[in-house]
């Protein structure tokens, strides 16, 4: 029954997964970005934001025409309110990359001292896990595992509040302090990823269930 | 480690949906210009240009009265059958006017077939439906073959290759609309015509006749004609919107106000008309 219309649905899933796929792709480029502090790297990075967008346009007006043509209800409206949602926040995903990538840019060729270099692997690969997790379980409609991005995000709130504690170390001269505002600055993007997976899990949850809840309570909890 | 090549290398070109869209003139079934319908000296459908493509389904909406009806029935020229009936202006088929007084009707209408708004089986078995049209124009080579693969591309054969010799009158509203649909297919038309074939259906029966049809367009071209706007939305690669207008002559007739990609018409229409219309505040 509707089988243009479940190929459609299908479709647009299965474009959303790839531009996840490239927002994945875009990241681990930002993090050997950082590590090598390549600004030709980091160029690359801006611009392959623009395939990120074209996928994002793609699945933006796809849904568009799918609610004008299909009328979907239920459990087909969540899933297409959900990727809506979805969408936008893996582009915004992609712009964190590009903001990161501008900022290492900007501080060339004095880059960022070694001892912060370090501190944002192990905080990029969390965000990648997270990319994953958050897109996976949308993928099964596994709310539990989606809940679970909560506990993983809390772990890049606590790298982010440890690049601020390095950098606040680092005193030193005005170039370091230059340096060390633009690492807690991309550090926050690399957070902000975080963020954004966990709204993913939220959208996961809201298509199993049917309900809206914020995983965590931001605006009255104890965590950042 | 990744090298700073990898991201020109990666280039992902995102999937385009055609959506039935972006045909040529090679494509052109049916090429309509400046086309007036007039029933006993009253202009009925006024004015209309368009062109009809192979291999799609190209919908008609609009408010009752306003010509849609009229307007398919030129395609196969039924309208000839309607007394005070009579049609100015041009419907090419694949560069031959159908109005010209050359053209055999009867070859006409079987390469343009159509099928109705209520089911019309004869009051004959399941099998000699189909095979009816193939024995009036000789085609009785492998008739057995003829007919199950008519059923077969009508999504019916499953359900009724058990009783063929069955009186047609048997099956479900939903079932002789198919039977219809495959009646129709059994003489090889290149197009179909469809004027409001789910309008007695059930919401079920409707959906399997709206996916036989988004599946017979890649073998047919479909022309249809629906009430049902979400219909037209569902499954129409193009669709054309008509309305009724007060003529220079003072009277009421159809026009043809917009027609386009389905997508665009349904989300960003060019017509005023056409965006109260399909939001449903005109009309």
């Amino acid at each position: 029954m509707r089988t243009e219309f479940q190929t459609e649905l299908d479709r647009l899933e299965s474009l959303l997964q790839g531009e996840a796929d490239l927002v994945a792709r875009a990241l681990r480029e930002t993090l050997d970005a950082i590590k090598t502090q390549d600004a030709g790297l980091a160029g690359h990075v801006i611009a392959f934001d623009d395939q990120v967008d074209a996928h994002f346009l793609a699945v933006d007006s796809g849904i568009e025409t799918l609610l004008a043509r299909q009328a979907p209800v239920a459990t087909d409206l969540r899933l297409v309110l959900s990727m809506l949602h979805i969408n936008l926040h893996l582009e915004r995903m992609a712009d964190q990359c590009v903001n990161i990538a501008k900022m290492l840019r900007n501080i060339q060729p004095a880059g960022l001292p070694d001892e912060l270099i370090e501190e944002f692997e192990p905080m990029g690969v969390r965000a990648e896990q997270m990319i994953r997790v958050a897109m996976d379980s949308f993928s099964a409609r596994d709310v539990e595992r989606a809940e679970s991005l909560v506990d993983l995000d809390n772990l890049i709130d606590d790298r982010n509040r440890l690049m601020a504690k390095r950098i606040i170390e680092l005193g030193g001269d005005e170039q370091q302090r230059e340096a060390g505002l633009m690492a807690i600055l991309m550090s926050r993007c690399i957070e902000r990823i975080g963020d954004n997976a966990v709204d993913i899990g939220e959208q996961t949850a809201f298509l199993v269930t049917g309900s809206f809840r914020e995983f965590q309570d931001a605006s009255h909890g104890a965590g950042a | 480690m990744t090298t700073m090549t990898d991201l020109e290398r990666q280039t992902t070109p995102v999937p385009v949906q055609e959506e039935g869209d972006a045909p040529d003139d090679s494509d052109v079934v049916f090429d309509v210009r400046d086309l007036d319908v007039s029933y006993a000296g009253k202009v009925a459908l006024r004015g209309v240009t368009m062109k009809v493509f192979r291999n799609r389904v190209t919908a008609f909406i609009g408010p009752s009265g306003c010509g849609k009806s009229t307007f398919i029935r030129c395609f196969n020229r039924m309208n000839d059958l309607i007394v005070g009936a009579s049609v100015d202006g041009h419907v090419y088929y694949h560069d031959e006017d159908l109005y010209d007084p050359k053209i055999d009707e009867v070859e006409v209408r079987r390469r343009i077939g159509m099928v109705f708004q209520k089911p019309n089986p004869f009051p004959k078995s399941i099998y000699d439906n189909i095979a009816f049209g193939p024995r009036v124009l000789g085609l009785t080579d492998a008739l057995d073959e003829r007919v199950e693969k008519a059923l077969r591309d009508a999504a019916l054969w499953d359900e009724v290759s058990d009783r063929l010799g069955a009186n047609a009158f048997g099956l479900s509203g939903g079932q002789q609309q198919r039977l219809c649909i495959a009646r129709c297919l059994a003489i090889d038309p290149e197009v179909i015509l469809l004027d409001e074939p789910c309008s007695a259906l059930d919401p079920i029966s409707t959906s399997a006749i709206e996916d036989l049809i988004v599946e017979l367009k890649k073998q047919y071209t479909i022309v249809i004609v629906t009430h049902n706007m979400q219909q037209a939305a569902r499954i129409a690669d193009r669709t054309a919107f008509f309305s009724v207008e007060t003529g220079p002559d003072g009277y009421r007739s159809g026009v043809l106000v917009e027609y386009d990609k389905t997508s665009t018409i349904f989300t960003t229409p060019a017509d005023p008309r056409t965006e109260g219309y399909v939001t449903g505040r005109f009309g």
